[in-house]
């Protein structure tokens, strides 16, 4: 639960207390209420009593003047009253012990005056209208009793209306307390929700911007895409066009350079006698010139050839691949002391005769820095190197110094004299073209004098997973056989 | 030069024209040729118009040497003239071009070439490809018998 949870919660548990507290108070003030009423029934109670005392009285001194019965049933009646007042209210004022010790002071009183009133009503119904006067008169105890009685029924009014005082008084502060506790949990609940609301106001307010500025990113997202792959479909069209330049220019600069070459050797023939030695010579150097340019016209238009080929994907086998050039090769290395040391080869999926090209230009690099030996060696073989296999052409030949090595792919990039190795520095370019082309990375390690080694891969997706399980654990250099041409 | 041309050439660089010529030549191929500087004149000669509207088109060369980068009307235009038409459809055509692209390799063998080769820019083996066209096309080759010509004279007419 986050502190956030509990804030709203602590709020929903005071708002569940004040409807508790408030459900409570209305309960009591019911209750107060049902006092309120019971002791305006004994006061009212206390009241009749008294009513009917006089009443009774009324009567009886009615009769005793004029010896009517009407009289006599009034006194009758109010006598009943009295008596009845007298029975229902012990059981009006149980709950005060105190009014009770004054009904037992009252009841007496009452019983002695209507006993009282009674015996003058005896006298008056035995001897006549004087006895009765007499005997009242000489009783003469009714003013007294009713005074004693007004008092005790005012004494008990007092004590019922200051119970009820009292009480509303207790009931009173406690109700001001329990409002205030409801008005100031209701507060607090309200504040804490008001902050809370506020918190979540500030959370939603926060979750728009970050939605706005999510959405802001993304549409700058998709016009940096859209304008990365605008400028990436210039950049090929780009390329496109330089491939084609370049192919125009080299295929164009042919028909003069054979012209140059041609015409050279025209004068060689016709007329090399009218020439002297140092004029041959000069000549020589046209032609020899002019053939050298051509090779580079040639080279680079076949990079370029590269560069605009589509790739015709099929599983080949490497190995084969290599004999088969290797037999193609035979003839022009039989003069040559070359011990070849041919590793086990993947099956690759790739363009065959690209494949063939690059496998041809590695080989004839090694063949040719490898001419100063004794016996060339030269290891074809692959390896694994961080999970990546690699095919790798290795020569013990007169290597490169490797501060050199990031020109050896660079198209004319040459690393040695011409007058010491003949070519035209884009055999190795062509290799790295049809290499990338093949989703693949190239790259040499070398020492100088000690020979060169050359990489390369050809992205994850061209190895086919030879079924034989020899192979399976291979590293390099496995069922390695050599040969000597 | 009252020989009947047995060599067209057609080519629009004098250089080429001249170096192809010295080619055959000096291997001993002296078999008449008639140069065409464009694919209109190209195509004129062979089918007898303009300023060879009077030469008979009943003896077309046995060998069209076929430069494809030509003014006017390009090589592979001519070439498909050449096999369209029922006079020339036989015509042993060979391309001999600067280019080595691929699509004008297929077109040309789409059209019904019989060779295609490139001029190497290097003297000797420039001077070894004409040699080895030409002792192929004129000495080795067997031509369609001329009633070949006739018949198809007689199907066009």
């Amino acid at each position: 639960m986050t502190s956030s949870d509990k804030v709203t919660a602590c709020a929903l548990l005071i708002l569940v207390g004040i409807g508790a507290l408030s459900f409570w108070s209305e309960e009591r003030n019911e209750h107060d209420r049902e006092w309120v009423t019971h002791t305006l029934l004994v006061v009212e109670k206390l009241q009749t009593v008294r009513i009917d005392i006089t009443q009774a009285e009324t009567g009886q001194r009615g009769y005793m003047l004029t010896g009517k019965e009407r009289y006599l049933e009034l006194y009758s009646a109010g006598v009943q009253q009295v008596r009845g007042d007298m029975n229902e209210l012990p059981d009006l004022i149980r709950d005060n012990p105190s009014e009770r010790d004054a009904i037992q002071t009252l009841q007496p009183l009452i019983t002695a005056r209507l006993a009282e009133l009674d015996a003058g009503i005896e006298v008056r119904k035995r001897s006549g209208l004087l006895a009765g006067a007499e005997a009242v008169t000489r009783a003469n105890n009714g003013e007294k009793w009713m005074g004693q009685i007004a008092a005790q029924i005012g004494q008990m009014r007092q004590a019922e209306e200051g119970l009820l005082t009292r009480r509303l008084e207790t009931e009173a502060a406690s109700t001001t307390k329990i409002k205030a506790a409801i008005v100031l949990g209701n507060s607090l609940a309200i504040l804490i929700l008001l902050l809370k609301g506020l918190v979540i106001q500030k959370e939603i307010v926060r979750r728009t911007q970050a939605e706005e500025n999510l959405k802001r990113s993304n549409v700058s997202l998709e016009r940096r895409t859209t304008e990365l792959s605008e400028s990436n479909k210039e950049l090929l069209a780009t390329n496109v066009e330089l491939e084609s330049f370049a192919y125009s220019v080299a295929h164009d600069l042919r028909a003069p350079l054979r012209h140059i070459a041609g015409y050279s050797n025209i004068i060689a023939q016709d007329y090399g006698p009218l020439l002297d030695a140092e004029g041959l010579r000069f000549l020589k150097k046209i032609i020899a010139g002019a053939q050298n340019l051509g090779h580079l016209v040639d080279d680079l238009l076949g990079l370029s050839k590269v560069g605009q080929q589509v790739l015709s994907l099929e599983a080949t086998p490497l190995d084969a691949l290599l004999r088969e050039l290797m037999d193609d090769l035979a003839p022009e290395l039989a003069a040559r002391a070359i011990e070849w040391r041919i590793g086990e080869l993947p099956v690759v999926e790739c363009d065959r005769v690209l494949m063939r090209q690059v496998f041809a230009n590695l080989l004839l690099n090694a063949v040719k820095y490898t001419r100063k030996r004794d016996l060339a060696v030269i290891e074809v073989g692959q390896i694994m190197l961080n999970g990546e296999r690699v095919i790798r052409v290795r020569d013990n030949g007169v290597g490169f110094e490797m501060q050199y090595a990031g020109k050896l792919f660079g198209v004319f990039q040459r690393l040695h004299k011409a007058g010491d190795f003949e070519g035209t520095g884009v055999g190795l370019a062509v290799v790295q073209r049809i290499v990338r082309k093949h989703g693949g990375r190239i790259w040499a390690e070398a020492e100088l004098d000690r020979g060169a080694t050359f990489f390369f891969t050809l992205g994850s997706s061209a190895i086919i997973p030879r079924t034989d399980p020899e192979l399976a654990n291979e590293n390099e250099e496995e069922a390695m056989h050599v040969a000597r041409s | 030069m009252s020989h009947e041309v047995e060599i067209l050439l057609v080519d629009d660089s004098p250089e080429d024209v001249e170096l192809t010529i010295r080619a055959l030549r000096r291997n001993k191929i002296a078999n008449e040729i008639q140069v065409a500087e464009d694919g209109a004149e190209a195509l004129d000669f062979l089918f007898c118009r303009g300023v060879h509207k009077d030469r008979s088109p009943d003896r077309p060369p046995r060998l069209v040497l076929l430069d494809l980068k030509l003014p006017k009307v390009d090589g592979l235009a001519v070439l498909r003239a050449i096999r369209e038409d029922e006079r020339t459809k036989t015509v042993p055509v060979v391309i001999l071009t600067s280019s080595k692209q691929q699509r004008d390799v297929i077109e040309g063998y789409n059209l019904g070439v019989n060779a295609y080769a490139q001029k190497p820019v290097d003297f000797e083996q420039f001077g070894e490809a004409i040699r080895q066209i030409g002792m192929f096309w004129m000495l080795i080759n067997q031509a369609p018998p001329p009633k070949v010509h006739e018949a198809g004279k007689a199907q066009g007419a």
